[in-house]
């Protein structure tokens, strides 16, 4: 079945981004001042409920904690410290202009959409420049080891190709660091009893009564019981969905269940698409890899990436000599080189893979070599300046790569797409906020370096303590409870889905499927996508979805500690997540950042976009299991830049 | 007093009684082992320096008392320490393998501390709970070291004390917040030497009392 | 050239939910790549068992990546393993030979009770954490980040304990169960910087005796933490802790 795509000219009155009006430097001020504000004394009788302890979630559950509503915040893992933020390693950007090099919240602004490839609603990512320097000072109160100057000063550093240095870190740890100053603010609220955590927690429904949000149906991971918990509004910080992929640089308990299943409740689903493949990360070496390690750009700054020129050619990498190999970044993209931007260089490696020209085991590699740069500046200032990512190297590899070339292939890394929300961070169902990664707001069709951490906080810590009180002192709530049928039909819903998963007895594995669809996913909606494999991709994937429920196999059971079921329940999803990420590319007939469709490409072999039919945010609504979804679209203007096309020839 | 007694209470503050309690028995161990360097140079100088000790008369009181406190103090809280030790895992490993952070020192604490505790009883009755008037402490001494097994177990004992002290040293540095890694290999190296010390000082009087003196 | 695959006999702690004592049962983990992870090892030995129609070993892990904290297991009588300042996650096979026995046991603690086989729970540390381990500011009040410089070297020695992952190798390894090299760890990074000065007497003491109530043992200063934290997180951080401690008690 075709998706419906016959409604893109009906513009969704759910679509309303409620973007405020005024010039862009004063939208967020004139909306903060027109939100209706909730009387203090009655913020105790609000209940929100945060799923997710990551950066948005745990700055988010802290912050309404610190205003004075009752929170209740759940994880998946067994400490909220635990949250993928915690691997996030470059930086975190914020138009500080500390270095005085011209930087200004204007540009932070312009960077993220352009970067994005204009595919972001202005008003948003303006919004988030402007909180991106209060977000520096707030976590600097909170006691984060930023990295100093001798003066005592913040210093920053350049990053993924912006012309000014603004982005701040701790080391190769500032997602770390960022994350645990929001986990201890959240720890201060838990003992204040502001904050009731619940850890090893996943979300199974959301609770819809009368058209608003209303609480949710959790699982206990320990003991298997289905529990329920209701709020006057549901804030969802459960990050990307990069492991439909199966490998990923995300944590293994990464997943979409928590947003799918709000999506089938009726929230819309945006650009789902839109994933960043980053070109750095360690290649696979075997059927059991699990998961991905990235390792920073900056090594793209030294190193040389080539493949043999010969196909098939399996001789060691010093035995090629240098007639022989084929810089093919430097030959095609002579200004950039090897500094091309992350999708341009992930795209590239994949099409020498495909003409067989890979190297290592898998032939799912290509080197980045280092020889000419420690040639030029001696092994000592190699290794003052990538040392423990050369360390981290050897100890996954085995391999020293001061010695023979590195070997890297890109990997899923962050999803741009995510649950459409308004300004507000309010999804299309009333009283649910999307939050972080989780949703699909401010980095359009591609994310820039450093700027997943600056989004996940202004939601948390800036965004959602004001737009929950608009929402919630705008709002008449009916009385709910755990009993009402609402309730009670989620957590049959939730209940039947565990069993029916515990009666296939099939005999294939969870892992085995979530292999097999991550393969399909990787090679048809991955890089690069065209319509036929799409297609094909298509049917593969609803193949696999019938094969899961026939065949697979889930042991133990249901009432107890079980990973497998974990894992079965939100590969379930992912299976069928992945057939509406394949419609969303198929809609999306031109090219834009991560979203390369091969037929359409500028003579250089750059995305084309089209900005006259697809400058828009594709919003999916769930029609029913045996339905297509419903296309609508959020028309995308841009009064402040210039739409124009990227090169980097 | 109760702040006072709440800070003991803690495991910091346990620590911190075992540490000072620790440090006093360095310092005596330093003054006993200074005074009984005279039996080196003979019967006459080590029987004056008993004597002079003797005629400080209330003061051996006291600092008796506060030997005895301080071992009260050492004993017991160690003890305890065990014990809540013990009680903080239920259920041991299988499999236990050393990092390499422990030392001989350092895991056998409970035990030397045990043989060190009879080793001082059996060491007061031999030569602090004697008749004074009929004999001296150095016929005492004369007499237990020429019994072979007492030798042996003198010296053991001393070896003991010197592993008990390798480890509790410099521990008590560590304890009392003195840890800087521009001094602590300067601590962790006096603590070894002062363990020989002791070793050697204490170890060779048995055995030259018994057999050289005689 | 060494053969790429190596063969194993596990034996591994298996503990079902609700009961009070496990044991350890055998099994087989074959072809096992030597570029794998550890957990990639158990994946496969999970998988074989699933196929089997056996019950997978359950164990903690996410990130698979040494940052978040979650995985983490004794292997053959060492906190994720014997390579130094490696994550359960981190360990490759390469570093065993083919035929060899593993033995594989969770955390085991008093403060940390087994949930099942190798998971434990180890909210105790979160709950240490709750007694203070942050510096009390409220968001939207913070002045700009560059008016309080703070030394580099300050800065840089805050980092250092700032690095710890909470995943609970200390308590793992130390022979008294202790937790005072993860308090110790929080309590210097934030006694250290300026903005945690205020409420740092105030911190240390509801830490520690939060650790206490816990049922924590008590630091005999054996170093085993020191010599396993995945961080290479150092006892100084314990040794400024007590000095925080008696300065915030007796003053």
């Amino acid at each position: 079945m075709k998706p419906d795509v016959t409604s893109d000219l009906t513009i969704d009155p759910k679509l309303d981004a409620k973007i405020p009006a005024g010039p862009l430097a004063e939208k967020w001020d004139r909306h903060r001042f027109d939100i209706k504000l909730v009387n203090p004394a009655n913020k105790k009788k609000f209940e929100i409920i945060v799923v997710g302890t990551g950066l948005a979630g745990a700055s988010a559950a802290a912050s309404l904690a610190e205003l004075g509503y009752p929170v209740k915040n759940f994880c998946i893992q067994d400490s909220p410290r635990r949250a993928h933020s915690i691997a996030a390693q470059g930086g975190i950007n914020a138009a500080k202009n500390y270095a005085n090099d011209g930087d200004s919240i204007r540009r932070l602004f312009y960077d993220t959409v352009k970067g994005g490839d204009f595919r972001a609603r202005e008003a948003n990512v303006y919004r988030l420049a402007q909180l991106s320097n209060h977000i520096i000072d707030h976590c600097v109160s909170q006691g984060i080891p930023f990295a100093r100057d001798y003066g005592g000063f913040l210093d920053n550093r350049s990053f993924g190709g912006a012309q000014v240095s603004r982005t701040f870190y701790a080391k190769g740890q500032t997602g770390q660091q960022l994350l645990l100053g929001a986990y201890g603010a959240l720890m201060r609220q838990v003992a204040g009893g502001m904050v009731t955590l619940f850890q090893r927690r996943e979300m199974m429904e959301l609770v819809v009564e009368d058209g608003r949000a209303r609480g949710i149906v959790t699982r206990n991971l320990i003991t298997g019981e289905m529990e329920t918990h209701t709020a006057h509004a549901v804030v969802l910080a459960t990050g990307g969905y990069g492991n439909v992929f199966y490998l990923s640089t995300n944590a293994m308990a990464s997943n979409v269940t928590a947003a799918f299943r709000a999506y089938k409740s009726g929230a819309y689903f945006a650009n789902p698409c839109f994933t960043q493949i980053h070109p750095t990360c360690i290649p696979v070496h075997g059927t059991f890899q699990s998961k991905l390690t990235l390792m920073s750009e900056s090594l793209r700054n030294d190193g040389r990436v080539w493949v043999p020129k010969k196909p098939g050619d399996n001789r060691k990498p010093k035995d090629i000599p240098e007639s022989e190999r084929d810089y093919y970044l430097e030959a095609k993209y002579p200004s950039f080189g090897n500094l091309v931007p992350r999708d341009v260089a992930s795209r590239n490696a994949k099409d020498q893979c495909d003409m067989d020209k890979g190297v290592g085991e898998t032939r799912l590699a290509v080197y980045l070599d280092f020889a000419d740069a420690i040639k030029r500046h001696g092994e000592g200032a190699i290794a003052g300046k990538y040392g423990n990512l050369f360390q981290m190297y050897e100890k996954i590899t085995g391999e020293n790569p001061y010695q023979t070339p590195m070997m890297i292939y890109p990997a899923v890394h962050y999803t741009m797409g995510g649950l459409w929300v308004d300004y507000n961070l309010m999804s299309t169902i009333p009283g649910l906020f999307v939050l972080g990664e989780a949703n699909f707001s401010d980095h359009g069709a591609n994310r820039l370096g450093a700027s997943a951490l600056m989004q996940g906080l202004a939601d948390g810590y800036f965004v959602i303590p004001y737009t929950i009180g608009g929402y919630l002192a705008g709002a008449s709530f009916g009385k709910t409870h755990t009993g009402s049928e609402a309730f009670k039909t989620a957590v049959n819903v939730a209940e039947q889905r565990v069993q029916k998963l515990m009666q296939v007895n099939g005999r294939r594995t969870v892992a085995d499927f979530h292999r097999t669809l991550g393969g399909i996913l990787w090679d048809h909606c991955g890089m690069a996508r065209n319509e036929e494999g799409l297609t094909k991709a298509k049917g593969m994937v609803a193949n696999l979805r019938k094969e899961f429920w026939e065949d697979v196999y889930v042991p133990g059971n249901a009432a107890d500690f079980n990973q497998s079921l974990e894992n079965a329940g939100r590969v379930a999803d992912f299976l069928e997540f992945g057939e509406l990420m394949i419609d969303d590319a198929l809609a999306r007939r031109e090219s834009c950042g991560c979203h390369f469709n091969t037929a359409f490409q500028t003579e250089d072999n750059e995305a084309l976009r089209d900005d006259e039919n697809f400058c828009h945010v594709a919003a999916w609504e769930y029609a029913g299991d045996e339905r297509s979804p419903l296309f609508h679209k959020e028309p995308l203007t841009f009064e402040n830049v210039a739409l124009t096309q990227r090169s980097y020839k | 007093m109760s702040w006072f007694y709440d800070t003991i209470r803690t495991s910091i503050g346990k620590k911190l009684l075992m540490a000072l309690t620790g440090l006093c028995f360095c310092l005596f161990l330093i003054i006993h082992l200074i005074g009984n360097l005279t039996l080196y140079g003979g019967q006459e100088l080590f029987e004056s320096y008993v004597k002079h000790l003797h005629a400080l008369g209330p003061l051996i009181r006291v600092a008796e008392t506060g030997l005895l406190t301080l071992a009260i103090i050492h004993v017991s809280t160690g003890c305890f320490l065990v014990w809540q030790n013990w009680m903080a895992r239920p259920v041991r490993y299988q499999v236990n393998k050393n990092a390499g952070g422990r030392t001989i020192g350092s895991w056998t604490m409970p035990y030397t501390g045990f043989i060190i505790l009879i080793f001082v009883a059996i060491h007061l009755s031999n030569f602090h709970f004697i008749d004074h008037d009929r004999q001296t402490v150095f016929q005492a001494m004369t007499a237990t070291f020429t019994f072979l097994p007492y030798v042996i177990f003198y010296t053991l004992a001393v070896v003991v004390v010197a592993v008990h002290v390798s480890h509790g040293f410099w521990s008590l540095f560590q304890t009392l917040g003195a840890n800087h890694p521009k001094y602590m290999p300067a601590i962790r190296g006096l603590g070894i030497l002062f363990s020989l010390l002791v070793a050697a000082g204490f170890g060779f009087i048995p055995a030259f009392v018994g057999f050289i003196m005689n | 050239m060494t053969a790429k695959t190596i063969n194993l006999t596990l034996k591994v702690w298996r503990q079902g939910r609700g009961e009070p004592i496990g044991r350890l049962e055998t099994c087989r983990a074959e072809n096992i790549s030597k570029d794998m992870s550890f957990l990639e090892m158990i994946d496969v030995v999970n998988e074989q068992l699933t196929k089997d129609h056996q019950e997978p070993i359950a164990f903690d892990h996410d990130c698979r990546e040494g940052i978040c904290g979650m995985c983490g297991a004794v292997v053959n009588g060492r906190p994720h393993g014997h390579e130094r300042e490696t994550t359960l996650c981190q360990l490759h096979m390469r570093h065993f030979s083919d035929g060899d026995t593993i033995v594989i046991e969770p955390w085991r603690a008093r403060a940390f009770p087994v949930i099942k086989d190798l998971v434990v729970d180890r909210s105790a540390l979160d709950q240490i954490i709750q007694a203070g381990g942050y510096i009390s500011v409220n968001t939207g009040g913070a002045p700009d980040a560059n008016s309080l410089p703070i030394p580099k070297d300050t800065a840089d020695a805050a980092f250092v304990p700032a690095a710890c992952i909470g995943c609970g190798a200390c308590v793992a390894a130390c022979p008294n169960a202790s937790a005072m090299l993860f308090v110790g760890a929080k309590v210097s990074q934030l006694s250290l910087l300026p903005q945690g000065r205020p409420e740092a007497a105030k911190r240390v003491s509801s830490m520690v005796r939060k650790m206490d109530e816990l049922g924590f043992g008590n630091c005999s200063n054996e170093t085993e933490c020191e010599a396993e934290c995945p961080k290479g997180i150092s006892i100084i951080q314990i040794a400024r802790m007590n000095r925080e401690f008696f300065k915030a008690r007796f003053s």
